[in-house]
């Protein structure tokens, strides 16, 4: 809103006094947000329900009235009946288009995290207590070229729509405001409410690909040994041996060994990890830009966990030990995501 | 494979289109036989082409063979009409824009254009005809075109039609309240601009002039010509001698044909005189509400003889011409019903001979010599000669009754110029119009002004509704002779020949067609007179109260709701009082439905309450269970029914079917004893 409003003024907008309709605007747009708090259910009654005609109303209030001047000018009583049937008609469309909407319960189910870069889903549940279905409800997020999600909802049941934004930037987002829509049944009156629900989205930010190699690991303090890997590459693996479990065999490593021809399978090796721990550091990633070193961050978490090592991750002000698992991922890219 | 099976298994965009023509087809069809046939043919060919398009889903054609088309068909148009504004071309246009725009289907805009066209094109039918079956066709062709628009704006799925076609019924019956509040009270005005424009004689009736034979085919038409109301005690109509209807008066003959008096001639007899028929009646008038069926013409039926003008609707006038004949200000192209007054009694026209008598003893010259010898012959008889034209009359009229005349329905055609020699001396025989037709040239022939009045005579009570009703069988030819000291006088020559036309209201049974032989010899006539009766009975309230709401009935209806003088204010203000009233009651209920609670947590909320009032304020929140047993701990023994009563509410919360238990609880918690109030004993100092 506020940056169509730049664009739309004159150039040299800058160097003058704000436009007077500046502030009645910042007011309108407090007011507005006041009215519509920050919710995850919504019920939608007569206060937030809005009816206004569409084009097509305005042709079919067009249309009444020329039947009518043919009513009058040809003394035509068949031609009243028609007319006012039609006016009934559309008049009560009226009320079934708003009753369409209002009465509805709209909930939120909490996002997920989502990457940078990919459409964050979210998943709206609409309930419905009214005795009859309520047809062509459609939920779109209100900025943007709104693509609109079409549902019907079933008496006394529910129903779950989707719609998808693409954030910005990473970090905790505000769900944008939703928009819910039905011209039901005539298509002569648009009703429609706005939705700002209050959950957030958590983005995290964007994995580097195609990402380097994973940083060597670091002697684990008391181990006493030299580095085992001069070289500086961590690798983790061994030789398949005879006993090892399967869920220790690295499959990726394995096929790509196996193409060269030169191993058989690839197993994990604990020894290595226990000897070795592997930190994933701010200051280690090579790069400058602090965006690009969290993306690089990002894909190596994502690496670390696809191969199962455990894993630490340091950056500026905060440090979380090695560990591995989903729980340990999700803190990770929770930290890099808020950083 | 089966219809119904393809149908169920085409896809959704091509089923709701083979809907939608089917509906455009239904709204065309009735005016299939009202606009040129090319634009029938090629509003079919259209709808079919469309039709095989969406079921082989093929593309839609390219613009520029629509251009082309609608070039075509505006040409055509011009090329029938002469024009492409007014009525009749105005209605091609909107079929062939309705048939071709179903070829343009592409967006959401486009589908509302065939709606509203669709709207326009049901208008269009009332042009041409307002009876109840064209209502009810049209009925059901809006009642598709808003299931086509229903099914439009449901973007889920493929529904069943009939979902939409059940919303588009509740709206329709929902919205019929709206209709007949709107109908009522909507102010009726007269035409904004111009005037209906439609072809004369289009329809049968009397026709304004006669040929000898034409009226045979009148007689054989069974369809109502008028209706009729009678203000006597009862609804009683006078006696059927009286009951003539008077119409156009003829007075030109050219030996074969009867014609009205033109223009100026009228003009010149009206300027003539004082008053223009020079009625005179005697006694009281007869009044009554006559709804007349459209003729195209604009002569109004009364009967003979009334005074005053028969008060029209508003925007018409009625003029009354020197031959005593009622004509409105314009033609009669709908239903048209006014109140008027007759004297069944009564004299016009001039008491002494004037010149203008001259038309009225016009003959074509050369022409029925038989007839003016007998003429002559009347005349120098010695009997008659003291007796004036009374005893002319009478002897025409004897000589009818007793010189073998007979009354027929079939009298063959009248070849000869002579019709009225080959009345009196060869056939001897025919019906109203050639008795009348002879009877006048012979009169005339004597010098003795006579004319040919056209109109009906009789009709029959309809037991159903008490309406008097005249068919176009009913159509009669009498005539009027002029006597010195008396003016005009009415004498119906027909009845000399047969008593039973006139009077006793028998007819001579017009032959019945193949199917109807047929169907008489299966139903019994009596039945098929009922049934008759109830269908006219239901014809007739749909003329009265729906095609002839008028502004006067508008005020009736205010005036029986106490109003003064009403006028169309009053219209304007009564309909603003409603909607101010369904406004508010909108409003009630909007406040009623925000307040409206669950029936199980308005009675938790009463138990809460009470509990409250008994020193135990208890949270919201709290389910029942929580409740009895915070009532137990905190009340003691005197709280164990209401919390018993707590646990059933509970039980019934989880019921199969929760609302069955709902009123036994209800009377249950109006019994309850709940404990008193504790504060109060520790609250007093």
């Amino acid at each position: 809103m506020r940056s169509t409003f730049d664009q739309a003024a004159p150039p040299t907008a800058g160097t003058q006094p704000p436009a007077p309709w500046a502030g009645a605007k910042e007011r309108w747009r407090r007011w507005w947000s006041a009215r519509l708090p920050r919710t995850d259910t919504l019920e939608l009654t007569q206060r937030n329900v809005y009816i206004l005609p569409t084009a097509a109303g305005w042709m079919l209030a067009l249309t009444l009235f020329v039947l009518l001047v043919a009513s009058i000018n040809f003394q035509l009583n068949l031609g009243y009946l028609l007319t006012f049937l039609l006016a009934g008609s559309a008049m009560v469309g009226v009320h079934l288009c708003h009753a369409t909407l209002r009465g509805l319960t709209l909930r939120l189910l909490s996002p997920e995290p989502q990457f940078l870069g990919a459409a964050a889903p979210l998943q709206v549940q609409l309930n419905s207590g009214a005795r009859t279905t309520r047809y062509g409800i459609g939920v779109a997020v209100r900025a943007g070229a709104r693509e609109w999600a079409w549902t019907d909802v079933p008496a006394q049941g529910s129903a779950t729509v989707q719609v998808a934004f693409r954030p910005e930037r990473r970090g905790l987002h505000g769900v944008p405001t939703l928009m819910l829509e039905t011209r039901y049944p005539l298509g002569t009156f648009r009703v429609w409410a706005l939705w700002r629900p209050a959950a957030q989205v958590l983005v995290y930010p964007r994995p580097e690909t195609p990402a380097p190699q994973l940083p060597p690991g670091e002697p684990l303090a008391g181990a006493g040994q030299a580095p085992a890997h001069g070289m500086g590459e961590y690798d983790g693996a061994r030789a398949y041996r005879r006993g090892d479990p399967l869920r220790l065999v690295l499959w990726k490593k394995a096929a790509r060994s196996m193409a060269t021809g030169t191993h058989g399978l690839v197993s994990r090796d604990t020894q290595e990890a226990r000897r070795h721990a592997l930190w994933l550091d701010w200051n280690a990633t090579g790069l400058a830009a602090p965006e690009a070193r969290l993306s690089r961050l990002t894909a190596w978490v994502l690496q670390a966990d696809r191969l199962g090592v455990a894993y630490g991750l340091r950056l500026p002000g905060r440090q979380i030990a090695p560990d591995s698992g989903a729980a340990h991922r999700c803190r990770c890219l929770e930290a890099l995501a808020l950083c | 494979m089966n219809l119904a099976g393809r149908l169920a298994r085409l896809p959704r965009e091509a089923r709701d289109t083979l809907f939608l023509l089917a509906v455009v087809a239904c709204c065309i069809a009735p005016l299939a036989a009202h606009i040129p046939p090319w634009a029938s043919a090629m509003a079919a060919t259209l709808l079919a082409w469309r039709g095989w398009l969406a079921g082989s889903g093929r593309p839609l054609p390219a613009r520029w063979v629509m251009a082309v088309l609608l070039v075509l068909a505006v040409l055509l148009t011009l090329v029938s009409h002469r024009t492409i504004v007014g009525r009749d071309a105005g209605v091609t246009l909107i079929v062939m824009l309705l048939a071709l725009k179903t070829l343009e289907l592409r967006a959401r805009r486009d589908a509302m254009v065939v709606f509203f066209l669709g709207f326009f094109t049901l208008l269009a039918n009332f042009f041409f005809s307002q009876s109840l079956p064209t209502a009810a066709a049209m009925l059901v062709a809006l009642l598709g075109l808003l299931t086509a628009l229903v099914n439009a704006h449901m973007p889920v799925g493929r529904p069943p039609l009939a979902l939409a076609m059940r919303t588009a019924g509740r709206m329709a019956l929902l919205g019929a309240p709206i209709m007949v509040l709107l109908f009522v009270l909507f102010p009726r005005m007269a035409p904004l601009w111009g005037m209906p424009a439609d072809k004369p004689g289009a329809r049968s009736g009397l026709s304004g002039q006669m040929r000898i034979g034409s009226m045979a085919s009148l007689v054989l038409d069974d369809s109502v010509a008028l209706r009729v109301r009678f203000d006597t005690p009862g609804g009683e109509p006078p006696p059927p001698g009286l009951l003539y209807f008077r119409g156009p008066v003829l007075t030109a003959f050219d030996g074969r044909d009867w014609f009205a008096l033109s223009q100026p001639e009228a003009q010149a007899i009206a300027w003539a005189r004082p008053s223009p028929a020079q009625l005179r009646v005697q006694g009281p008038p007869l009044r009554y509400e006559l709804t007349l069926e459209p003729h195209q013409r604009p002569w109004l039926l009364t009967l003979d003889a009334a005074k005053a003008a028969p008060a029209l609707p508003p925007g018409q006038w009625a003029q009354m011409s020197p031959e005593l004949q009622w004509n409105a200000s314009r033609p009669v192209t709908g239903v048209l019903r006014y109140r008027a007054e007759s004297h069944l009694r009564f004299t016009h026209g001039p008491l002494r001979r004037t010149p203008e008598m001259r038309i009225y003893v016009q003959l074509p010259a050369g022409l029925n010599p038989r007839t003016l010898a007998l003429a002559r012959q009347m005349q120098a008889d010695r009997q008659l000669a003291g007796g004036g034209a009374q005893a002319l009359v009478d002897a025409a009229l004897q000589r009818l009754r007793s010189g073998g005349y007979h009354y027929t329905l079939d009298p063959g055609v009248y070849e000869g110029e002579h019709t009225a020699d080959e009345f009196w001396f060869d056939r001897k025989e025919g019906f109203c119009e050639h008795i009348a037709s002879a009877f006048v040239v012979l009169m005339r022939a004597m010098d003795v002004p006579a004319r040919i009045v056209t109109g009906y005579q009789g009709g029959e009570l309809n037991a159903i509704d008490g309406y008097w009703t005249v068919r176009q069988s009913d159509a009669h030819a009498w005539t009027e002779v002029w006597m010195e000291g008396r003016g005009w006088v009415r004498v119906d020559p027909t009845g000399a020949v047969s008593p039973g036309r006139i009077g006793q209201l028998q007819r001579l049974q017009a032959p019945r067609g193949v199917f109807g032989t047929a169907v008489g010899a299966v139903v019994s006539p009596m039945l098929l007179q009922d049934l008759r009766a109830v269908w006219e009975a239901v014809n007739n309230g749909w003329n009265q109260w729906v095609l002839n709401y008028t502004q006067g009935r508008q005020l009736d209806l205010l005036r029986a709701l106490g109003l003064q003088s009403p006028g169309w204010q009053d219209l304007v203000r009564l309909m603003g009082l409603l909607v101010c009233a369904a406004a508010v009651i909108g409003l009630g209920w909007a406040l009623w439905e925000r307040r409206r609670q669950d029936p199980w947590q308005r009675l938790l909320q009463q138990a809460r309450q009470r509990l409250a009032r008994a020193g135990l304020p208890l949270p919201p929140h709290l389910p029942p269970r929580s409740m009895a047993a915070q009532a137990r701990a905190r009340l003691g023994p005197s709280a164990e029914d209401a919390a018993q009563w707590l646990l059933r509410l509970e039980q019934a919360r989880y019921a199969p079917r929760p609302a069955a238990a709902l009123p036994r609880l209800r009377r249950e918690l109006a019994r309850l004893r709940w404990p008193a109030a504790q504060s109060r004993g520790t609250d007093t100092p």
